[in-house]
């Protein structure tokens, strides 16, 4: 296994990045604005600064094939970024909550994209040619509380997401017009917008803070605020799920998760370092941290300080013990993992992945 | 003064910043039971627990302190009246009580080995937590030393009753109890790490 890459970008958190398909180009959300880097070398540098909200921008995504860029903030607007050959034209999309956009994301065929919100929403947004607009439609009910993360199914149609009323719920967003009609899934068969195709809630009950559908999309996995994952085997439409497994984790709550292949789920939080639970249908378990041991931590660098006898009597001056730097996370991350996403793929698993956190680092790593 | 400008000065307040407008949103987290989001949990009147209590008794006589404190872990109290509640508090720091600190380590690690053990350890957290508040909240103890959980079980009603509560042979009592949870409190986090206190406080279900 290879060292991760590590890119410091400044002393800032970052809320969420978002790679392009050609991994060239990395957009961050930091503060009220999108900075979007260009890979030189081994590193990234700054290129161009998206700047049309005025409040703190809570999500960003890039769009794989049309290049397009969405990004929601707490000014309670989304919008979309065009790019042209004079740079990213912003187009603000008609959202109509009261509250703050907390989450952003495309859905797989791009032609349209879900805002999760502080006013007990998921508005799915979408296109209308006929006045070149982007216009949303709300899903509802039974929504009671602010969502903190969406994520689609492969088929474009059903959208999962994670609300801190302790509820991970899956509906059914299909727009007339713009999707094509899905094929039937343990989900559900007949799917009007709107459809709750499940519920779920686990133990404790603690905020959701992630979900994600499996690959093939027939398992779906969240993470919550008890340091927990659940994974869901639905059924069929109406019944009961097949399975759902609960692991409780011995670590602080996790922030974001993402399956690799349909075996293993990687996810990372508040242990600043990225965990492995394998498993299936049988049952789940953490298999250990994706952290080596010692070696091998580039970008923290000036860490093998010598230990002379002046260096100690500085230290006993300085602090009042001898100490070797314990404000120094032993991890690559230095604060909480906000979120995680896939960066390489190849032959259905995830060979590398990045991720981004409070310290102001993006890390690509080596599953 | 001309009316325009106290018409100004009006507007200009921030009261409006105080009105709670979630109250004024029909399907707003303020106009709902919040609790309907949850499964319902069976409820546990005194007298289960105190039937509860008897078996873990006997159980303890027995010699089976694993068994007694699985047993008391099993069947939390979260849905009961206040005084099954603390019946059942009493009857956990009863067992915890009675285990030998060498034991601790050993006994939870296999507890958290087995069936359903990580749920038992965060159950047995909540009781640490809650029997904290309990014992220095007040300082009273019961005359078989245990530490008593005393809102209900001194019920007198004088005017001096804290005076009457203080001394110092129950304030030590106090103090050797917290001492037993708190050296227990450590044991827990060493085997079940510091997810169990994140549950703690996460979970709904509170004892």
């Amino acid at each position: 296994m290879a060292a991760p890459e590590v890119h410091h970008l400044f002393h800032h958190p970052i809320a969420d990045h978002s790679f392009s398909a050609d991994r060239q180009t990395l957009a961050i959300a930091r503060d009220t604005q999108v900075e979007l880097y260009g890979r030189v070398g081994n590193a990234f540098k700054l290129k161009d600064e998206l700047k049309g909200h005025d409040k703190l921008v809570t999500s960003v995504d890039i769009a794989p094939n049309t290049g397009r860029i969405v990004t929601c903030s707490q000014d309670r607007n989304a919008l979309v970024w065009e790019p042209s050959p004079t740079g990213y034209k912003p187009t603000l999309v008609l959202l109509r909550i009261s509250r703050a956009a907390t989450f952003v994301r495309w859905s797989p065929s791009e032609a349209k994209f879900a805002v999760g919100s502080g006013d007990r929403v998921i508005a799915i947004c979408y296109f209308e040619e006929e006045n070149d607009w982007w216009v949303s439609k709300h899903l509802k009910k039974p929504i009671r509380s602010t969502i903190t993360s969406v994520a689609w199914h492969p088929n474009s149609v059903l959208l999962a997401a994670g609300s801190t009323d302790a509820h991970a719920r899956v509906f059914s967003a299909f727009i007339k017009g713009t999707d094509q009609r899905p094929e039937p899934s343990p989900w559900g068969e007949r799917l009007p917008f709107n459809t709750v195709c499940g519920e779920f809630l686990n133990n404790s009950a603690g905020w959701v803070h992630a979900v994600a559908f499996s690959p093939s999309g027939d398992a779906l996995a969240y993470a919550a605020h008890d340091s927990s994952i659940t994974v869901v085997y639905p059924s069929a439409p109406e019944q009961p799920p097949k399975a759902v497994i609960s692991i409780n984790t011995q670590l602080l709550p996790f922030m974001s998760l993402f399956w690799n292949g349909e075996t293993e789920i990687i996810a990372a939080g508040y242990d600043c370092e990225a965990f492995r639970f394998q498993g299936g249908e049988q049952g789940w378990q953490l298999a250990g941290t994706l952290e080596k041991a010692k070696a091998g931590r580039p970008g923290l660098g000036g860490e093998d300080r010598e230990e002379s006898a002046l260096n100690m009597f500085k230290q006993m001056d300085l602090k009042g013990k001898v100490s070797n730097d314990d404000t120094k996370l032993k991890t690559v991350h230095q604060n909480t993992v906000t979120m995680l996403r896939p960066f390489e793929e190849s032959g259905g698993r995830v060979t590398k992945f990045s991720s981004s956190g409070v310290d102001g680092r993006v890390v690509i790593w080596h599953t | 003064m001309s009316i325009i400008q106290q018409h100004t000065q009006a507007t200009l307040s921030d009261a409006w910043r105080t009105i709670n407008i979630d109250a004024l949103t029909e399907d707003s987290p303020v106009n709902f039971d919040v609790s309907t989001l949850h499964p319902p949990l069976p409820e546990i009147s005194e007298a289960d627990a105190r039937a509860i209590n008897g078996q873990v008794r006997q159980l303890l006589r027995g010699g089976d302190a694993e068994g007694a404190l699985r047993g008391c872990l099993e069947m939390p109290v979260y849905n009961g009246s206040e005084a099954a509640k603390e019946t059942h508090l009493h009857t956990v720091i009863e067992v915890l009580q009675s285990i030998k600190a060498s034991e601790m380590t050993p006994m939870l690690q296999r507890i958290y080995g087995q069936q359903g053990g990580s749920e038992c350890l965060d159950v047995l957290m909540k009781y640490l937590y809650k029997g904290m508040g309990a014992t220095s909240s007040s300082s009273a103890a019961d005359g078989s030393g245990r530490a008593t959980p005393a809102r209900a079980m001194t019920p007198q009603a004088t005017g001096f009753s804290q005076v009457g509560q203080r001394p110092m042979a129950a304030n030590e009592s106090t103090g050797s109890a917290m001492s037993v949870l708190l050296s227990w409190h450590e044991k827990v986090v060493e085997v079940a790490g510091l997810g169990c206190i994140g549950r703690v406080m996460t979970d709904f279900r509170r004892v």
